[in-house]
């Protein structure tokens, strides 16, 4: 007994000796791959990492012959993808020179220092006006990634569903949107007419910030403190419409395992509702308007987002690409930023010179220049109204940059509102709950 | 009493098939429709015509996405089949020392062994992809294999050293006897003795290689070497799910361990069981 003791404290002394040994390791291993890499822009290869499939061929090999840098493409899915950055950055080596930096992880991001600033590489002041969505990447005044695309939340509605109920004449509040869609339901259109993500993921919380932007409000404020708790509050009130929107039937029950994709895939696509409330801008032309994963080709249309009092603002959640610290060409990587992120390339991806140049599941260029060019050649679905959204109405969720803590957050809004809507707990206590993680998170405990 | 224990056993059992089965139906289901099928309100529950499209789409067709499915499995196949026979080789020698050879620290080494079995793997991810990095070996095969072994060495140790124990000394003394070394006694009578305790480490290694994801991930940077699970993920688009397509993808990536599994379940039993009765 005393023998099986005594090896089982060895065992345990020389297992704690080879783990710290590990980590030692680890630490002090492999600083080859650490920041300071080589400001070489000619005849170089550089990795470039997003969640998008590759531009054309012909366009990299033009870039390529126009600065002499070879791009090597990987597409990774937008989890994995945030899972190899973190996991690149910790260990402080090399991954890739150019890759993703999504909205809700700018925070976290700028906090860690793992993106160099592009203001080191690129004129980023002279982007501002071009690229309304740039502030939704800067934290303390870095820029820490350069939006390639517009995505933002956007309001769509099946213009054919909404006529067989009578209505021809888009809701421009809240309350109208409402009594319109109840319309659509008692008209029999459609059983259930409008889609909400119920299902405890991502796309929940930006449904909810969306609607608590319409209500005309915003969720955290500078400091990070709820914005919510009071049953007057905007973002009470969103949360509320939500729920009873589920309860008073305009919401299939079904959608409380229901995504923000796959509601549109399998929902708006199929029109088996008549409204995303809040649906990804580029959705008409990529999504609904393709006869292969849609029934409803040329019905749907994109609304100024129907507000409290009037039209309410358009929440961006765009993706931008930046520069990992440990990037071992950053000044070609910048180059090549520089170039992706172009009037002119944005333009091709976009389609307006022919489907040769088209990037794959392309939404809205992130430069106005490039979306007024899209407008004039009539080559955007909606161009109209998504350039004017774009200029006047796209904001970003947190004005001050998301918080370092968003995830946490994040994880708490979905889950207990899918929980409310499951009908395991009150809002009330869905907002409660939510507003304690903000309150707690943003003090820091 | 008796019958009434039957039919609750029954039940159990019925449970634990549906809520196993059902998943890998739906994604069989889901594999055989088109797209178009797949997103259809109500849903199908069985395919109304049935396609194998989505499967000669992956293994036969041209583009990025069948190419890079076809790599992927050719990558998981060389890395699980690479780890699976060195993690065998080397926990073979291993478990014949720690069972039969008597040296200093022998118990103490065998624990320690042990011991890191409990440590949860992800909490070394990051140490190993730094030495990885330091080494050179990220994208590469090699480092993948590497990862893998020393992530299944210790539980194959410890099946072929509870395997081995059980094994009578007595042969190998004669052999002993007769003038055989060690490692003549080890190969010409201790394997041919121990061959299904190593049949099941292999096919329990290969299968738990197979199912690989996050280290394969992070330790891998293109599609030379990104194992079919990873790439399975990658098939998800932004805002599109390619629902059919990437079923197919899970077909293919379960039909390989699954007739393993089932042709050589009782190896997977005896191994897993070794050494647990006397």
């Amino acid at each position: 007994m005393d023998s099986t003791k005594k090896h089982l404290r060895s065992a345990v002394l020389v297992a704690g000796a080879a783990t710290l040994a590990l980590a030692m390791g680890g630490c002090s291993a492999g600083s080859s791959g650490a920041s300071g890499g080589s400001d070489q822009t000619k005849n170089v290869t550089i990795n470039v990492v997003l969640a998008s499939d590759p531009p054309p061929k012909s366009e990299l090999a033009e870039f390529t012959k126009e600065t002499g840098i070879t791009v090597k493409w990987t597409n990774l899915d937008w989890d994995s993808l945030q899972t190899k950055i973190a996991a690149a950055a910790t260990a402080k080596t090399y991954f890739a020179d150019a890759t993703d930096v999504d909205w809700s992880r700018v925070g976290q991001l700028g906090k860690l220092g793992w993106f160099y600033p592009m203001q080191k590489y690129l004129k980023t002041s002279s982007l501002k006006a071009d690229m309304p969505q740039l502030s939704s990447f800067t934290v303390d005044d870095k820029v820490v990634g350069i939006p390639y695309d517009a995505s933002f939340m956007v309001t769509t509605v099946n213009k054919e569903l909404f006529a067989k109920a009578g209505i021809t004449t888009m809701p421009t509040t809240i309350s109208d949107y409402t009594k319109d869609l109840q319309q659509v339901k008692s008209s029999g259109a459609v059983q259930y007419p409008l889609d909400i993500p119920f299902a405890a993921a991502e796309g929940l919380s930006t449904y909810w910030y969306q609607t608590t932007g319409a209500f005309g409000g915003t969720v955290l404020d500078k400091k990070g403190k709820p914005q919510f708790t009071s049953p007057d509050s905007a973002g009470y009130r969103a949360a509320q419409w939500m729920i009873s929107a589920l309860k008073s039937g305009l919401v299939s029950p079904g959608n409380i395992n229901v995504t923000d994709s796959q509601g549109m895939q399998t929902l708006m696509a199929k029109g088996n509702v008549a409204s995303v409330f809040s649906d990804y801008s580029g959705n008409v032309g990529s999504l609904y308007n393709v006869p292969d994963s849609s029934s409803v080709v040329n019905q749907v249309q994109y609304i100024p987002t129907p507000g409290a009092d009037g039209v309410g603002p358009n929440l961006s959640n765009p993706d931008s690409i930046g520069i990992p610290v440990n990037a071992k060409y950053p000044k070609a990587a910048a180059k090549f930023i520089s170039w992706f992120t172009s009037k002119d390339t944005q333009v091709d991806f976009a389609g307006a010179n022919g489907p040769d140049k088209v990037l794959s599941g392309y939404a809205l260029p992130s430069r106005l220049s490039a979306v007024d060019v899209l407008n004039s050649k009539g080559t955007l679905v909606g161009g109209d109204v998504l350039a004017k959204l774009l200029k006047t109405r796209a904001k970003p969720v947190f004005p001050e940059g998301a918080p370092s803590w968003y995830p946490q957050f994040s994880n708490s809004v979905y889950t207990n509102l899918h929980a409310a809507a499951a009908g395991n707990m009150t809002v009330d206590a869905a907002i409660k709950a939510i507003a304690q993680t903000a309150t707690q998170l943003s003090s820091g405990s | 009493m008796d019958r009434r224990m039957h039919w609750v056993r029954w039940i159990g059992v019925a449970f634990i098939l549906l809520w196993t089965l059902i998943p890998i139906y739906w994604t069989l289901n889901t594999s055989l429709q088109t797209n178009a099928q797949v997103t259809a309100k109500p849903a199908y529950y069985v395919p109304p015509t049935p396609t194998l499209r989505n499967f000669a789409t992956l293994l036969t067709g041209n583009g990025d996405v069948p190419d890079s499915v076809r790599q992927s499995l050719v990558n998981i196949i060389i890395e699980c089949a690479a780890a699976t026979i060195v993690t065998v080789v080397i926990s073979t020698l291993a478990a014949y020392a720690f069972a039969r050879m008597r040296f200093r620290g022998r118990q103490l080494l065998f624990y320690a062994v042990l011991a890191t079995m409990a440590f949860p793997a992800y909490t070394t991810l990051i140490p190993i992809y730094k030495i990885m990095t330091g080494l050179g070996l990220v994208n590469t095969y090699t480092g993948i294999v590497l990862v893998y072994v020393s992530g299944f060495l210790p539980l194959a140790t410890w099946i072929l050293y509870n395997y081995m124990s059980s094994l009578p000394v007595s042969i190998e003394e004669a052999g002993q006897v007769d003038g055989a070394s060690r490692m003549q006694v080890l190969w010409h009578l201790v394997v041919p003795l121990a061959r299904p305790g190593i049949i099941s480490t292999a096919i329990i290694t290969f299968l738990f290689a197979w199912g690989q994801f996050l280290f394969p991930l992070v330790l891998s940077s293109d599609i030379s070497t990104e194992p079919l699970t990873v790439v399975i993920a990658s098939l998800q688009g932004r805002h599109v799910v390619p629902f059919s397509l990437m079923s197919a993808a899970g077909i293919i990536a379960i039909a390989i361990p699954a007739v393993i599994a089932v042709l050589l379940n009782r190896y997977i039993v005896n191994g897993l069981l070794s050494g647990s009765v006397k």
